[in-house]
C-alpha cells in the first residue's frame, strides 16, 4: 500500500479507475482535476476528513488496489487534528479572497449570455467582449490571482503539490485570455466563444476547489501571525486596486441589468 | 430550575483531577517577554507591542490552562484583565484601540473563560476595533473552566 500512498492521484486513478468514483462520493474532486500530482496521502490532510471518514475511504481504496488480501493503512499524521466536513469558517483574509471569489462568479455568469449569438464584427458585442478580457486580465489575474501567487503562495512551500495545481490553473487561464484576444484581432468568433467557454468552466472548477479543499486547509496551517501578515499584505493590495475593485465590480452589474441577472448570491 | 447565582462565582471542585497526572514532567519554561502585563498598567507604546502579535488573555486563564505558556502565550505580546472586577474599563477600550492604531499589532487573540462575564472581554475588544482606524485579525478562545478549549473562532 506504501507504494500507492506515494504515488499521484492521477497516476493511480488512471490504474484504478473505481479509486476515482470513491473519492467523488466523498466530494473529494480529483477526477476533476487538470495536474493531479497530489500524492494519494495527501489527499487525507488536504481534504480534512475526519479519522472515521479516513479509515472508511482508505478501506475501501485499498480493496479495489488489493483486492485478494487485507492491507495494513498507515493512519495520516496531520498538524490539525482532523475536524471531518462541516460548515467553512475562513480567518480575515481567507475570507476576502472568497468574497472576491464571488465577484469572479458573478462574471463566469455572465459569459454564456455574453457569447450566445455573438458576433465580434458588431461593435456592441466586441465592446463586452474586450470588457470581460478587462475584468479577467485586471480584477481577476491582477488583482486576485496576484494576493494568492505573491503574497499567500509565498506562506507555504511553493514546491507542494497542491500550490504547483492552483498556480497551473492560473496559467491555462491566462492562456484561454491570450486566445480570445489573439481571435479578437483575426475576427475568429467562434474561438472567442470556445475560450470564454472553456475559462468560465476551468474557473468554475478552480474556485470551488479553492473555497472548499485549499483555504480552509491553509487556514489549517498557517500559524496566528502568518494570518496577520496576509490581512496586511492584502490590505495593501486592495487600496492599490481600489479604482480597479470599482469598475470592474460596476462592470459586473452592468452585466447583470442587460441581461436581467440576479445576482450570484 | 434552582437559582445558583453567577456562574462567574458559583463553586466547582474538580476532585478527580488530585490524584492523576502525577507522573513527572519537564519544566516548562515561562514564555512571558516583558513587564508589567496587567492592561491598566502596559503602554501601548511599549517596544514590545510594536508590530506584535498579542494576547489579551482574562485573568483566570492563565490558572486554568494547562498549555498556556507553550501553546498560547509563546511568541505573543500579553495583557490581562478581568471583565467583571476591573473599574475604569473604559480606559481598556482606549488601550487596545492605541494597541491597534498606533502599536501597529498584526494581530489580537482574545483568550477568556466560559463564565458570561468573561465575554466582556471580548465585547470591549470588538468595540475597540470598530472605533480604530486600522483593523487587524482578531481571534477568540473560550476556554473550559478544566482548561479544555470549547471554542475558537475569528470575529
Amino acid at each position: 500500500m506504501e507504494r500507492y500512498l506515494n504515488k499521484g492521484i492521477k497516476q493511480v486513478i488512471i490504474e484504478f479507475p473505481a479509486v476515482g468514483s470513491i473519492l467523488d462520493e466523498y466530494n473529494i474532486g480529483c477526477t476533476l482535476c487538470g495536474v493531479g500530482a497530489c500524492l494519494l496521502k495527501d489527499i487525507v490532510e488536504v481534504h480534512n476528513l475526519s479519522p472515521e471518514e479516513e479509515r472508511e475511504l482508505m478501506g475501501r481504496i485499498s480493496k479495489v488496489i488489493y483486492p485478494d488480501r487485507v492491507v495494513e493503512i498507515p493512519v495520516t499524521q496531520r498538524k490539525n487534528g482532523g475536524a471531518g466536513a462541516g460548515e467553512v469558517k475562513y480567518s480575515p483574509p481567507m475570507q476576502g479572497l472568497v468574497d472576491e471569489h464571488t465577484v469572479i462568479k458573478r462574471l463566469l455568469a455572465m459569459i454564456p449570455f455574453i457569447i450566445e449569438d455573438m458576433e465580434v464584427s458588431r461593435g456592441e458585442d466586441r465592446a463586452l467582449v474586450l470588457g470581460t478580457v478587462d475584468f479577467i486580465r485586471s480584477y481577476a489575474d491582477r488583482y486576485h490571482h496576484a494576493k494568492e501567487e505573491d503574497i499567500l503562495f509565498k506562506e507555504f512551500d511553493e514546491n507542494l503539490d497542491i500550490i504547483k495545481v492552483f498556480n497551473e490553473d492560473h496559467k491555462i487561464g491566462r492562456g484561454h485570455v491570450k486566445a480570445v484576444i489573439e481571435a479578437l484581432e483575426t475576427g475568429d468568433n467562434r474561438s472567442i466563444k470556445e475560450h470564454l467557454a472553456g475559462y468560465r468552466e476551468l474557473l468554475k472548477g478552480h474556485i470551488k476547489r479553492e473555497d472548499e479543499v485549499l483555504y480552509p486547509w491553509m487556514d489549517r496551517n498557517l500559524s496566528t501571525s502568518q494570518i496577520g501578515r496576509l490581512f496586511a499584505g492584502f490590505i495593501n493590495v486592495d487600496e492599490q486596486f481600489r479604482e480597479v475593485r470599482a469598475k470592474q465590480g460596476a462592470f459586473v452589474k452592468t452585466l447583470e441589468k442587460k441581461y436581467k441577472y440576479e445576482e450570484v448570491k | 430550575m434552582a437559582f445558583e447565582g453567577c456562574p462567574g462565582s458559583r463553586m466547582a471542585h474538580f476532585q478527580d483531577k488530585e490524584a492523576q497526572d502525577d507522573t513527572p514532567a519537564a519544566k516548562v519554561k515561562s514564555q512571558l517577554r516583558q513587564w508589567p502585563v496587567q492592561l491598566h498598567l502596559v503602554s501601548p507604546l511599549a517596544p514590545y507591542y510594536q508590530g506584535a502579535d498579542v494576547l489579551l488573555s482574562a485573568d483566570c486563564v492563565a490558572y486554568a490552562l494547562g498549555d498556556f505558556h507553550t501553546d498560547y502565550l509563546k511568541g505573543k505580546s500579553l495583557a490581562i484583565a478581568c471583565p467583571k472586577l476591573d473599574a475604569e474599563q473604559e480606559i481598556y477600550v482606549e488601550k487596545i484601540k492605541s494597541l491597534i492604531e498606533d502599536a501597529k499589532i498584526n494581530t489580537l487573540t482574545i483568550l477568556i473563560m466560559q463564565v458570561p462575564c468573561c465575554s466582556g472581554l471580548l465585547r470591549l475588544a470588538e468595540v475597540a476595533a470598530q472605533s480604530a482606524n486600522r483593523k487587524v485579525p482578531i481571534k477568540y478562545i473560550i476556554v473550559g473552566l478544566q482548561g479544555e478549549i470549547l471554542q475558537e473562532a475569528w470575529v
